[in-house]
């Protein structure tokens, strides 16, 4: 554990701005039985900066998903490296929490709360029940599920399961936070209030936090997004990098638009390269 | 007509509570008043009421008592085949997760000896291990281990993938990730694995003992239920079938408990 704590100190000194997340040539095949290896991220070189909010956009099958769960440490590259901070990603650690997609990754026997805690209590053991149930209440309370905390995820609708994920990713405090698709299985509905909470969320609970954040939705990518990292299909290469000046404005906003018409474009091209 | 059914004023949950109660009355009933009504002779099949009187007197009310000590020799020969079959279950399963030719002899194992009635085997047993509990304890094992074996395996096997990475995310141990997430993902199947093999060696037991007793000389349900048919004490064979059936009604709810405080709470029941 105090490997861990000490990793965190080092994050804090590094600056904001400095790479945080250094990606050089990843390729990451799959090897079915019987069958040649499928490469579903080819060569992706890219750095990533502490504190901000990176958005990897790209059609479904493009291998976006693969590379965040690399990152995450759960698979392995074929080749090429990925580093943290200058130290290469080894099995996956707290200090890179990931948000899934599918509802299913709260322990269904934990309440709210009990979900919360049990994640504040596996990255800090020293704290004592009552301070990591107070700092539960508090990443709770940020999500808007205070009224649900007692509650089982059984009883949870879908956005609220997912808030009760994000709630127990944030009492963490990683250094890095890996969302994959986290408002993908949502309805339309809901996701767009996820999504415009997501930004406040952050803004009020993980201000330093680098988010690593993967969709295939272009108005979430121009909502979210400080820079959008476009790939392409088949294999998963890197299209486009684009500074994104719309970071934080209003979904659908009219300025925004013509970015997202642009990655719309980048999108449907990447459909077309596929054979 | 219609004035009176609103005068009764009887609530539909009431009525809902109350329908197995009353089916059981009355079939209880139905029981006494024909076998009183049409003379049938007791020792062929005696009252109800003289059925119950008996079963009081066995179990100390107004008499010896005596099949408490039938019950416990009954119970512990179950409880230590089931401590037995539920080892051997966890064994084999730990086994299987991790060995795919492990886990093809297992699932053959169980395709095997599940369509089994394991009875079948007692008379192997006895050529083995001769007249003793050891005899009762093979059969019995063989009755439970197989249910329990396979919905352990079913319950592992289905354990969301999801959760398995949130456990390496949050950096459990191999240990703690079998402790905190895999069991209680799989808890649903195995209480849904240990009710079948408590009921298949509930079954087994009794028939195994109506051949000897537990000690080879008496003891057990099924040896009191066979020697009261023996001695021609109808009415304390029927109280024994009526002990079989009650213990096995009360553990079935001992475990639909266990199912209400957790699995059903947390909406990961499976059936």
């Amino acid at each position: 554990m105090a490997t861990a704590a000490n990793r965190a100190a080092r994050f804090e000194q590094l600056s904001p701005g400095e790479p945080l997340v250094t990606i050089r040539d990843a390729s990451i095949a799959y090897s079915t039985r019987g069958r040649a290896a499928t490469l579903a991220v080819d060569s992706v070189s890219i750095d990533i900066r502490k504190g901000e909010k990176f958005v990897i956009l790209g059609p479904s099958g493009c291998g976006k998903s693969t590379l965040l769960t690399a990152i995450g440490g759960f698979i392995p590259l074929t080749s090429g490296s990925i580093k943290i901070d200058g130290e290469p990603v080894g099995s996956p650690s707290m200090d890179r929490i990931m948000v899934f997609q599918d509802f299913g990754q709260l322990l269904p026997w934990r309440t709210v709360l009990g979900n919360v805690t049990w994640g504040i209590r596996r990255r800090f053991p020293k704290m004592s029940r009552s301070e990591a149930q107070a700092r539960a209440r508090e990443c709770i309370a940020l999500v808007g599920l205070d009224r649900q905390s007692p509650q089982y995820p059984n009883t949870l609708s879908g956005g609220q399961k997912q808030r009760c994920a994000l709630a127990r990713a944030f009492a963490v405090a990683p250094a890095l936070l890996l969302m994959d698709e986290p408002f993908g299985a949502l309805d339309a509905i809901n996701r767009e209030r996820m999504q415009a909470e997501l930004n406040r969320m952050l803004m009020e609970g993980a201000r330093d936090m680098t988010v690593i954040f993967v969709t295939h939705d272009v108005n979430e990518a121009v909502h979210l997004g400080d820079r959008i990292m476009v790939m392409s299909r088949g294999p998963g290469r890197v299209r486009a990098l684009i500074d994104n000046p719309h970071v934080g404005s209003p979904l659908f906003h009219t300025d925004a638009m013509p970015l997202a018409a642009e990655l719309r474009e980048l999108l449907k091209d990447t459909e077309n390269t596929v054979s | 007509m219609k004035a009176l059914a609103e005068g009764h004023n009887v609530s539909p949950e009431i009525i809902e509570k109350l329908r197995k109660p009353i089916v059981v009355a009355g079939l209880c009933l139905a029981w006494e008043l024909v076998v009183r009504g049409m003379q049938v002779n007791p020792l062929l099949f005696p009252a109800f009421s003289d059925v119950v009187m008996h079963l009081a007197a066995g179990l100390g009310l107004g008499g010896s008592g005596e099949l408490w000590g039938y019950i416990w020799d009954t119970l512990r020969v179950l409880l230590q085949a089931y401590a037995i079959s539920v080892a051997l279950a966890i064994f084999m399963t730990g086994l299987a997760v991790g060995n795919r030719w492990a886990r093809e002899v297992l699932s053959v194992m169980t395709g095997i000896f599940q369509p089994l009635p394991s009875i079948a085997l007692l008379p192997m047993a006895i050529l083995w291990f001769g007249f003793s509990q050891e005899s009762l304890i093979f059969v019995v094992v063989m009755s439970m281990l197989w249910p329990i074996a396979s919905s352990l395996t079913v319950g592992f096997a289905t354990v969301s993938p999801t959760l398995v990475r949130l456990g390496q995310n949050y950096e459990l141990s191999r240990i703690s990730l079998v402790t905190t997430v895999l069991v209680p993902s799989a808890l649903p199947m195995m209480i849904a694995g240990l009710k079948v093999g408590w009921g298949f060696g509930w079954r087994t037991i009794v028939a195994a003992e109506l051949v000897f007793g537990a000690t080879g000389g008496g003891g057990g349900i099924g040896w009191f239920i066979n020697n009261s048919r023996l001695f021609m004490n109808v009415a304390d064979g029927f109280a024994g079938i009526m002990l079989v059936i009650i213990i096995g009604l009360a553990t079935e709810s001992l475990f639909i408990a266990l199912q209400r405080l957790t699995t059903q709470r947390w909406g990961t029941e499976t059936a």
